[in-house]
Formats: structure tokens, sequence, C-alpha cells
């Protein structure tokens, strides 16, 4: 075998153990840095309080909380919703997270609409969209009411 | 122990380096990159001092920087530089950025050089997102929250971006974990390799000088060492002595602990990024992408190959009209936004009134111990266990 030879082999297989230690390497550290993105969330059902006190309810701001995995900790997670039921007893709760880019939007009385202090969003009394840059309406959480209680879903 | 060092180093051929003289008529806006890179080295070390007393959780994050703040001893201070430094470093790069346009000091064989210089203002900004996440105030959380969200409209990838940024479905421990990592690892890392290649091909390439130098003018002017070096310390004197100023003056503002739940709080980013914010509102419904992801990117991919589109090697400003125009276009656009975001109103709402106060608004199920708010129109409750009890019997009763 010539030099040449010998070395364009030598250049070859060094850049092959540089690729395979790489790849090797590479895939478990990326892995290990983009496992959220493919990690699900559990959903679970979440009592906001007793039907009786909630009925009659026209946009009610209530604050629940809530334990949830957050990586490796069991955390107490808060959240802002709005209830109302019209005095009909059809439950609608609002989640407050504007679905533009996830500020908490407030209930305007006079208004009769959810206001975003962020970019300007306003959505009307059923979460659609009424002025400013949001895409879709307002989230309506999933509910039941079991046992006098009212229960929204957390995904 | 000089001839030592000679002996086995070759100082004596880096000192001729150094001594090389620049291009004529260099002048104070010369010194922008130099004063980046102090700030630069500044930074780091308050940062690395802050580190000795944070602790990047939820639970601790803002407790630490309170310590921080009115315990330590010289915290306030070192603070205060940490968090002006931030600011000026902004400043700083920008203008050194607008120094390289308006000169065409970007064009062949410099390309590199500014491609890094690019990268190099993404860090920086990239420094400025993950660092103001980890006092886990009010502003600090939502300013994230927006910021993440902006990131997920991005098409194709842009979920999975912001799933791995927070670390998870929302900000919270693990956000906080990631941004401090990348904050004072990834993103230190990244910046000085990318300052030292910077600084290779600055010295590689030689200064760009004016553009009116000749060619005789690009090698008879004041020596880099000590000449330049001189103004460029007085430059970082002078610039120290602001930050001091500052942070023994201006009080490093720290906000409320973070509340996901309140929504009384006006979210507003750090005012580097007000621009971008304001720009949002302008664009609704399908077009928001427009604001959140085409514009941004579009625009920081034409900087980034700014000396690939324009090939032409005039550099006298006046003969470069487009050149000009945009540049000009692109700074009134951004210090307009700035201002038009920072003096932007709050929101006023009348929201729901004469809520009696025995009703239950904030709860907390069974099986958690409750969190007390302060807002004045949110009434803390928690469910005993006979209430629980009772509510059940209702509704036992009921069916």
């Amino acid at each position: 075998m010539s030099n040449e030879s010998r070395r364009s082999f030598l250049q070859i297989a060094t850049a092959c153990i540089g690729g395979l230690v790489s790849l090797a390497a590479g895939i478990p550290l990326i892995g290990f840095a983009i496992s959220p993105a493919w990690k699900k969330g559990e959903s679970q059902w979440v009592d906001v309080g007793t039907v009786d006190r909630l009925k009659n309810s026209r946009f009610k701001k209530v604050n629940y909380t809530f334990t949830a995995k957050d990586g490796w900790v069991k955390a107490t997670k808060k959240r802002s919703v709005y209830v109302t039921d019209a005095g009909n007893a059809e439950w609608s709760v609002f989640s407050r997270t504007c679905s533009h880019l996830g500020c908490l939007v407030r209930w305007d009385e006079s208004k009769e609409s959810f206001l975003c202090p962020c970019h300007g969003a306003v959505f009307d009394k059923e979460g659609a969209v009424v002025a400013g840059p949001p895409p879709e309406p307002l989230q309506k959480l999933e509910v039941k009411v079991e046992n006098g209680l009212l229960y929204v879903k957390e995904a | 122990m000089k001839q030592f060092l000679n002996d086995r180093l070759p100082l004596d051929g880096v000192m001729a380096h150094l001594r090389k003289p620049l291009p004529k008529h260099i002048n104070l806006l010369f010194s922008l990159g130099s004063l980046a890179m102090f700030l630069l080295l500044l930074q780091a070390a308050t940062g690395a001092f802050l580190a000795l007393s944070y602790s990047p959780s939820p639970d601790h994050a803002h407790n630490a920087v309170t310590y921080i703040t009115n315990e330590v001893p010289f915290g306030n201070f070192v603070r205060g530089l940490h968090h002006w430094g931030a600011s000026a470093m902004v400043i700083i790069v920008f203008l050194h950025i607008l120094r390289v346009v308006l000169y065409g000091s970007y064009k062949a064989p410099r390309e590199l050089t500014w491609v890094v210089g690019v990268l190099l203002l993404l860090v920086t900004l990239g420094f400025g997102f993950t660092g103001y996440l980890l006092p886990w105030d009010e502003k600090a959380y939502w300013a994230t929250v927006v910021g993440i969200e902006i990131s997920s409209t991005a098409p194709v990838l842009g979920d999975v971006v912001a799933k791995v940024l927070r670390g998870g479905a929302e900000v919270g421990a693990v956000t906080l974990s990631r941004f401090y990592a990348l904050h004072t690892i990834w993103l230190p890392w990244l910046a000085f390799g990318l300052v030292g290649l910077h600084l290779f091909l600055i010295r590689f390439y030689g200064s760009s000088g004016l553009p009116k130098n000749t060619s005789e003018d690009m090698k008879t002017g004041k020596p880099f060492y000590p000449d330049q070096v001189f103004e460029d310390v007085v430059g970082m004197l002078i610039l120290f002595g602001v930050l001091a100023c500052a942070a023994l003056f201006a009080p490093v503002p720290l906000e409320d602990v973070a509340d996901p739940t309140n929504a009384d709080y006006d979210p507003r980013p750090e005012w580097y990024f007000l621009s971008l914010f304001q720009l949002l509102k302008y664009f609704q419904g399908p077009f928001e992408i427009l604001g959140t992801f085409v514009i941004p990117t579009v625009g920081m991919l034409l900087l980034l190959f700014l000396p690939f589109l324009d090939r032409s090697e005039r550099k006298v400003l006046w003969k470069r009209p487009i050149a000009m125009t945009v540049t000009s276009v692109c700074v009134v656009a951004i210090v307009g936004l700035t201002i038009l975001g920072a003096t932007a109103p709050k929101l006023e709402t009348q929201e729901e009134t004469a809520q009696p106060t025995d009703e239950v608004q904030q709860v907390t199920p069974t099986d958690t111990e409750p969190e007390a708010t302060e807002e004045e129109d949110v009434f803390d409750f928690q469910l005993t266990e006979e209430e629980i009890e009772g509510a059940k019997e209702v509704g036992e009763e009921s069916q």
C-alpha cells in the first residue's frame, strides 16, 4: 500500500470514527434536550366549587389550584377562569388565557366583553373573537357536575 | 521572567502584531466593539457572583433575588450592574452594528466577520430573554409566557420549539431550570466562542477603516496598541462609571412573585423587546403569523445575509441610497415601535361588581393545600371537610 492511499484511508477512518462518536453521543443528548416535545400531559378533573354557590353566576372570576407534576416537582398549579350558568344550570367555564399569546383576559361588565391587556384582543360573551390579533376563540373548558360540585377538565 | 516567557511563547510576535498600525481617521465609533466585549465580560463576572446566591426554582428564585438585593453585602450593586449592563449591552451592540452598516464595513472580504457579529446580536438578545425569567417575578413570568407563545406560532416546528423551551406544557419549574442553564452555561459558551472567532476575523482582515480612506491610509494610522487600546479603556471606564451610578441610584425593579392567576397585571417585556411586542398588535386573525414569525425571521435573515445581498463595492453612505433608506426606515421603525409600546395605555376594565363576601371564588381541590391570594375582589376560601361532605350530600339528594 502506498503512502498516499494509506493516508487517504486514515483520513476517511478518522472522519468515520469522529462521525460515529458524534452520533452516538449526539442522538441521546438531543433526545434528552427535546424530550418535552413529545411528552403528553395527563388530564384530570378539578373541582372549582359547589354548584349551590356558583349558580346564577355571570362571568364570575374563580381561582383554583390543583396538583400536577411539573418535571420532578409535584407542583400546585394555579388557574383562573370565568364561570357562568346564566341561571339555567348550563355551565360555561372560560379559560382566562388569551388564545393569542397567553396573557390573562378580563371580563368587562360594561362592554360585555373579555379584554386582553397585552395586544388589545376583544372576545364576546361566547368567547368569539371580536377584535384584535387572536386567530381562535377563547377556550371553553370541559365541565361536569358531580355530587354538587362543578368540575373542569385540566388538560 | 519576561525572558523566561519569551523563550517559551511567541510574545514578541504577538506584541509586534498588536503594534501594527490601524487605518487613518479611526474615530470613537470604532471603540463600540471593544465596549461590547467589555460588557460581555462584566456580565459574565457579575453573573458568576450573583449565581453564588441564586436558586433556580419557583419556590426559591424570588426569595433568592430579594436576599441578594437586601441582605448580601454589595448585592444590590452587583445586581444593578448586571441589570443595567444587560440594557447597555443591547444598546452598544445595536450601535456597533449600525456603525458597521453605515461605514459599509460588512463588505468583502469581511462577510464572515459580519455574520458572526449578527449571531452575537442574537446571542445578546437570547441572554436578555433567558435572563429576565430568573427573578421569577410578575414581569419575568408573563414576558416569558408571551415570548414562548410567540415561538409557538412558527409553522411546523413552532409547537415543538415552545415545548422544548418550556420543558413541558406550561412555564414552571422545568422552564426556570432550562432558562438558567441556557443563561449561565449554553449562551456564555456560545458567546465566548463567537467572540473569539469575531476577534480572529477582525485581526485577520484588519480594520475596515473609514469609507474615505485611500489604500495608503489603510496602513499608516495609529498603532492598535497602545493608542487605540488606551481610547477603548477610557471608554470602558466611562461606561463602567455610568453603570455604577445607575446601579447605585436607580434601584433595579423586583415585582411581586409570579402569579399565574393575576389578571390585573399588564404584561410588558423588557424595553428591548417592546418593538416586537408592539408590532404584534397590528396583525390580526390569520395574519398573526406575520407579526410573530414572518417579519422578525425575514428581518433577521436579511440582516444575517446583508453582505451577500449588497455586493457593490461602494462604501460611502451617500452613494448607497438603498442601504441608507432601508437602514433609516428600520431604525425609525424599531425606535418608534419601542416608544409606542412603552407609552401604550394600560387596560382599564370594569369587572363584575357587588360580589357577596360569602361567595366561593377561590377554591382548592380536596387533596391540595390552599394558596392564599391578596386580590381585592377575590376572596380566599378553602372548602372545609364539612362543606365538602355537605356538598356531596346535596348532590346525592338531588340524584
